[in-house]
């Protein structure tokens, strides 16, 4: 073929492209592709090497032994420590070895924030409020005012669950 | 990504709309590109000579198109910078994994295509331009093979047809493999049909073909020169047989969906009465098909008859609608398909950005680049014609009938 | 027995009747599924092949106090607006309304109760039934969230969770579109598919994920199924299980207890 001189350099262009991107894909793929199935195996470990934030109960009552033998022998053990006062992770790190550098800040007031709730009302509302969805057998208020006037007290912008309520135990103080 | 305002239950991650205006243009991108290289093929295949004006034309601008429709896509993606991973590590079950490879394919079939339709062209130009800078241009473009012998054209002209043979199917598969990532999503009752492939390669012909209609005779209003008569004619015949097809589906698939009324039709009945109405019932159906179809349907009836200039205006008007049809197509689909929520129990209320990466300015500029593409292509080489309608002053004068005597050169010049 | 199993039994029992003679009746094809015969193929499927981790919502003790939701944002550090797991709350009336809703993926609780309604005639109507669903992804075994990534950034780990690879998702947001129950959602700060997984790593831990541990009620329950001793086996043995959109096929290993028509 004389005259297919532009066509040998039109596939010898293609040829290099190919080449290319063969040797460019050889290199980006991690070594690890692949190996089990369409995916990268290591993203399995990196997703298991993420921290638990949430350290149970029995984490909580290795140093408040007084409130978890409260807790433990009162009618309030359903809900966990944590379902009130947010995971327990940064807070154990911070009174044990001051370890949450590297954290954001954002999400260190978060915790902290979360660690000194269970205070208020607003907990106990989650649960005890009255739904039409909720069972009838749970405790439940329709509404905190009505709750306070029917047991002849007067409602404050800063009464809370707790003048009454042992949220440890549900037992009335 | 926007919390929407909602209405009714709208599931809590369905609160965002993930897939916007980029989304709605990349098909429309690629459905111009689909229609032009048919218009081209129509002439180079299928030997109809009413399209020659324009055929090289379509075929540039189908390039010109082709090469921006991965910049929506990757305007849109979360991480551009990993866009390659999909040909790196294509995930064989992905209806969109195959793009990287499909788009290639097609982008080197046309432009291979191209540079054979213009390499002579090319190498006259290398020879004649009148401008020193651009003869490196026109030697890179050449590929720096400058036999345009006859054997060579013959062989050019051989391997064009087998390439345009090649490129039907494969404009064909780029754009109804589009419509097929939306088809084939069973999770969207809106998408989830196998009418979705055809529908969606069909109005990109009927779009490819109005976008050169209203190029081909503005371009040639403005610059003053003659239009063919037939070549209108054929082009709005294409047009018209199109979008009858294209129609008469897009209307099979919203009736299907009336009749046969499962589970998800009560909303999706609320949304074409609701959000889509405008769309849908008034720009997709009434201005964008009803309207064509009449007044083209006039010019197909009466052929020649039919003045110039009203077959013109015609052209142009009926263009600029069928590419608003196209469009309301392609947005009541893929906006339409996210307006309401999975939970077949609430609607979103999407307004789309004027500003920002995937809003209204960014998607008109990307809709703008290949025309720039075409502008600097026209510079470099005829767009309508062959090298003889390529403007004169960019040339070197022809060689004088008159040879001046050497050695008197100097005073000639 | 499901269709799949019983077309896979019958490829399997058939196979030599077709080598040995197609023209005769292939028996295998006419024998009806036996009962019990779909509880034995899903133990022979998962029983013996190490961990295989399964979920069970039992919408029936759900309280919606939305403890889950919140455990999941803290344990996951899940975005605002988005939701790993969310609870979804169900008001009939009688006149045949339903009213669904989750505000703010039910974190805040469900403080307002549904007030009653009028009726186009005018007479007012209490509420007739109600309850609440916890939502969380289905980690199904034919995942169409798996199907259509391009880039092999979502996958399956050997214990049945699916996962996201956060290196090499490019954010395309198909994932979002396929999953048919709205379980996945692109990560504002991180570009990339976001999406519950079953605390993969806390259970990988020996930990229960966050939801099931923060649930008062009990109405989450997960653990390996491949263990025929576990709690969640013997739920799933003792008790009529429902699957989200099932219709879709796509097989959620994530199994409901009292699961309405309504819930979608």
């Amino acid at each position: 073929m004389r005259h297919a001189g532009h066509f040998v350099r039109l596939l010898a262009l293609v040829a290099i492209a190919a080449v290319g991107f063969l040797f460019v894909r050889s290199q980006v793929i991690p070594k690890d592709f692949g190996v089990k199935g369409h995916y990268r195996l290591s993203a399995v470990s990196d997703e298991a090497a993420r921290e638990p934030r949430h350290l149970g109960s029995e984490a909580c009552a290795e140093c408040h032994d007084d409130i978890a033998a409260e807790w433990t022998a009162g009618k309030h053990t359903t809900p966990q420590c944590e379902n009130c006062h947010g995971p327990g992770l940064m807070h154990v790190k911070k009174v044990s070895d001051d370890s949450t550098a590297g954290y954001p800040d954002k999400i260190l007031t978060q915790y902290e924030n979360a660690i000194n709730r269970g205070t208020g009302i607003h907990e106990c509302r989650w649960c005890h409020l009255k739904t039409f969805e909720r069972p009838s057998t749970l405790k439940s208020i329709a509404s905190v005012e009505k709750h306070i006037a029917l047991r002849k007290g007067t409602f404050t912008p800063d009464t809370k669950c707790t003048d009454c309520h042992n949220p440890h135990t549900a037992i009335a103080k | 990504m926007h919390h929407y305002i909602t209405e009714g239950y709208v599931l809590p991650n369905q609160a965002h709309i993930y897939w916007t205006s980029m989304i709605v243009l990349y098909p429309y991108i690629t459905g111009i590109v689909a229609g032009a290289f048919i218009i081209s093929s129509l002439h180079h295949v299928f030997d109809k000579d009413e399209l020659k004006p324009v055929s090289r034309f379509a075929m540039v601008m189908a390039f010109a198109f082709l090469l921006f429709a991965t910049l929506p896509l990757l305007n849109h993606l979360g991480h551009p910078e990993r866009a390659l991973n999909i040909m790196f590590t294509p995930n064989v079950t992905s209806a969109m994994a195959g793009f990287g490879f499909i788009y290639s394919a097609y982008l080197f079939i046309l432009a291979v295509e191209i540079w054979l339709v213009y390499r002579t062209d090319i190498v006259h130009l290398y020879n004649e331009t009148k401008y020193p800078a651009l003869k490196p241009v026109y030697w890179l473009l050449a590929l720096g093979v400058l036999d345009i012998s006859e054997e060579a054209k013959a062989l050019d002209r051989r391997v064009m047809v087998v390439l345009a043979a090649i490129g039907i199917p494969a404009a064909c598969g780029l754009h109804g493999y589009v419509g097929f990532i939306f088809g084939a999503i069973k999770a969207n009752p809106w998408w989830a049909s196998p009418l979705m492939p055809v529908i969606f390669l069909l109005s990109a012909i009927v779009s490819g073909v109005a976008m050169v209609m209203i190029c081909y005779i503005v371009i040639h209003w403005v610059k003053g020169r003659e239009i063919n008569g037939e070549c209108v004619t054929a082009l709005i015949e294409t047009a018209w047989y199109f979008l009858i097809i294209d129609v008469t589906l897009e209307l099979l698939e919203l009736i299907n969906h009336a009749y046969m009324a499962n589970e998800d039709w009560i909303i999706l009945k609320e949304l074409v009465t609701g959000k889509l109405f405008v769309s849908m019932f008034v720009i997709q159906i009434l201005l964008g098909s009803v309207v064509p179809f009449l007044a083209m349907g006039a010019v197909v009836v009466f052929k020649q008859r039919a003045p110039a200039a009203v077959r013109n205006v015609i052209g142009v008007v009926c263009g600029v609608l069928l590419l608003a049809q196209v469009g309301a197509m392609r947005w009541n689909v893929v906006m339409g398909g996210q307006m309401f929520s999975k939970s077949l129990r609430g609607f979103l209320n999407f307004e789309i950005d004027i500003y920002g990466r995937e809003g209204l300015i960014a998607a008109a500029v990307i809709l703008c680049l290949p025309f720039v593409v075409i502008y600097v292509f026209s510079r470099l080489l005829p767009l309508w014609g062959s090298v003889e309608t390529f403007p004169k002053e960019w040339m070197k004068e022809r060689p004088p009938v008159r040879q001046p005597l050497k050695g008197y050169s100097k005073f000639t010049s | 027995m499901s269709r799949r199993r019983f077309l896979e039994t019958v490829a399997k029992s058939g196979g030599q009747s077709f080598l040995f003679g197609s023209l005769f009746v292939n028996t295998a094809l006419l024998k009806l599924p036996q009962a019990g015969a779909d509880a034995k193929s899903r133990a022979e499927a998962e029983i013996g092949k190490g961990v295989i981790y399964g979920f069970v919502v039992d919408t029936t003790k759900c309280i919606g106090c939305g403890s889950c939701v919140r455990a999941c944002r803290a344990e996951n550090n899940v975005p605002d607006g988005y939701n790993r797991t969310w609870v979804e709350q169900y008001t009939f009336y009688p006149d045949g309304e339903v009213f669904v809703n989750s505000p703010n993926g039910g974190e805040d609780g469900f403080a307002e109760a549904l007030p009653t309604r009028n009726r186009p005639s005018g007479a007012e109507q209490a509420p007739m039934r109600g309850f609440f669903v916890p939502k969380l992804c289905n980690h199904c075994i034919d995942t169409p969230c798996i199907q259509v990534c391009p880039v092999g950034a979502s996958f399956k780990t050997d214990e049945g969770v699916v996962l996201v690879d956060h290196e090499r998702c490019v954010g395309c947001g198909y994932c979002v579109q396929a999953c048919p129950f709205g379980s996945r959602f692109i990560d504002p700060r991180s570009h990339t598919a976001g999406k519950c997984t079953w605390c993969h790593h806390r259970v990988t831990k020996g930990l229960l994920p966050a939801c099931v541990v923060s649930c008062p009620a009990d109405a989450r329950i997960f653990g390996n199924v491949s263990d025929p001793e576990s709690t969640i086996s013997r739920i799933l043995a003792t008790n009529r299980v429902q699957v989200l959109k099932s219709y879709l096929g796509t097989r959620p290993r994530t199994r409901y207890i009292g699961l309405d028509s309504e819930v979608i």
